[in-house]
């Protein structure tokens, strides 16, 4: 009996909070300096994005697609962690997996995001960055290398992910 | 004894949707019983179901997918019909990992499907991969970006966890619309492995049968 009220407490949780996944607020940091795979894609506007050319900057990559929950979720915290970060050289890319602009198109109708989605149709850059599932997101450091990463969702406005990044970029 | 199994199901589901009444399913380590927190709950307007499992620091949650919400999804990007059906029938849950520990534990959640094993009334079987039925698929049959969606959408085979990631997709338990079944749940936790099983989870029946 006594499992009971923690069961309840537990049920009242999921009323609540409707889901399993909260966003969380951390980074995981990744050891060892591992240089980024460097790419060229185009966005959705039809501007070429080289990652090489964003060195001395801290870039943000974040794999999606449309159809994947939490990566809806977290871009509207996207966008609001990049109107904050823009000024900053912080650049932010969304790489969206394997669909086409015109979906794209569609969707931003009801998840606006100001920073460049760009286009993967191939899965051909996908497959060279180490991602197991959508959203995958990784931090790359101003000098090329892999910072952190954070599979799942993330609150991305969250005060202490905006310090990371802003830390980050000032080790340049 | 499953609570959800000493009762008349209509009456069950009665209480779930209108009570949103949580069940306490038991949860078995080898040699050992203990009830775990396996909530099963279902949703007020669908009348699907979902199971919740916390332990340790492994957050699980398996939630039945109608075959129809498969096969459309499916189609709709791109999948040959016949395909799309093999895989919506294929007893298909939402599923959705999580390492609940704290950045300080720095403790890892390791996850094998292949390692999960499925006990239902004719025997029992591991999960259906997406490997092999990538593979098993003609090159001439399914466009690459069919099987770019189809990879994505499915629950990687083996992934690790550190703190707050977490990951969502589908799993094929390989069973007919509406079979129960039994579920030994395995996964590595700073290394070691560990189990429980998880009963009585159903198959999302057809949509006619949901009436």
């Amino acid at each position: 009996m006594a499992a009971f009220p923690r069961l309840l407490l537990c049920g009242l949780l999921l009323l609540v909070t409707g889901s399993l996944p909260q966003a969380g607020q951390s980074l995981t940091p990744v050891p060892g300096a591992i240089p980024a795979p460097d790419f060229v894609l185009p966005d959705t506007e039809g501007r070429l994005h080289r990652l090489s050319d964003y060195r001395g900057k801290t870039v943000i990559i974040n794999f999606w697609t449309t159809w994947c929950p939490p990566c809806r979720e977290e871009i509207p915290s996207m966008n609001r962690a990049w109107q904050q970060l823009r000024q900053e050289d912080v650049v932010m890319l969304a790489i969206n997996m394997g669909e086409d602009e015109e979906t794209i198109f569609v969707f931003t109708a009801d998840y606006p995001a100001e920073f460049p989605l760009l286009l993967d149709r191939d899965g051909a850059v996908i497959a060279r960055w180490p991602v197991k599932g959508l959203p995958t997101t990784y931090i790359v450091a101003p000098d090329g290398s892999i910072a952190y990463r954070a599979i799942g969702g993330r609150a991305w406005d969250d005060v202490d992910i905006l310090d990371t990044l802003r830390a980050l970029q000032k080790q340049r | 004894m499953p609570v959800a199994a000493t009762g008349n199901p209509q009456v069950m589901m009665h209480l779930i949707n209108t009570h949103k009444l949580f069940l306490l399913l038991p949860v078995f380590l080898p040699g050992m019983l203990f009830a775990a927190e396996v909530v099963r709950s279902a949703d007020a307007e669908t009348g699907l179901h979902k199971w919740h499992l916390v332990e340790g620091n492994l957050e699980v949650e398996l939630v039945q997918r109608l075959p129809d919400q498969t096969r459309g999804f499916f189609m709709a990007r791109g999948l040959p019909a016949a395909i799309a059906d093999e895989i919506a029938v294929s007893c298909i849950f939402q599923t959705i990992v999580r390492n609940t520990g704290s950045r300080a534990d720095g403790g890892t959640v390791g996850v094998d499907l292949a390692q999960w094993r499925v006990i239902h009334e004719a025997g029992e079987q591991g999960v259906r991969l997406k490997e092999p039925w990538l593979a098993s698929w003609p090159e001439t049959a399914v466009s690459e970006a069919s099987r770019l969606a189809f990879q994505w959408a499915l629950f990687p085979t083996r992934q690790e966890f550190l703190a707050d990631d977490y990951n969502w997709g589908m799993t094929a338990f390989g069973l007919p619309p509406g079979a129960v079944f039994d579920l030994d749940l395995v996964w590595q936790e700073d290394g070691k492995a560990q189990t429980v099983r998880i009963g009585a989870i159903e198959c999302a029946p057809d949509v006619e049968r949901l009436q």
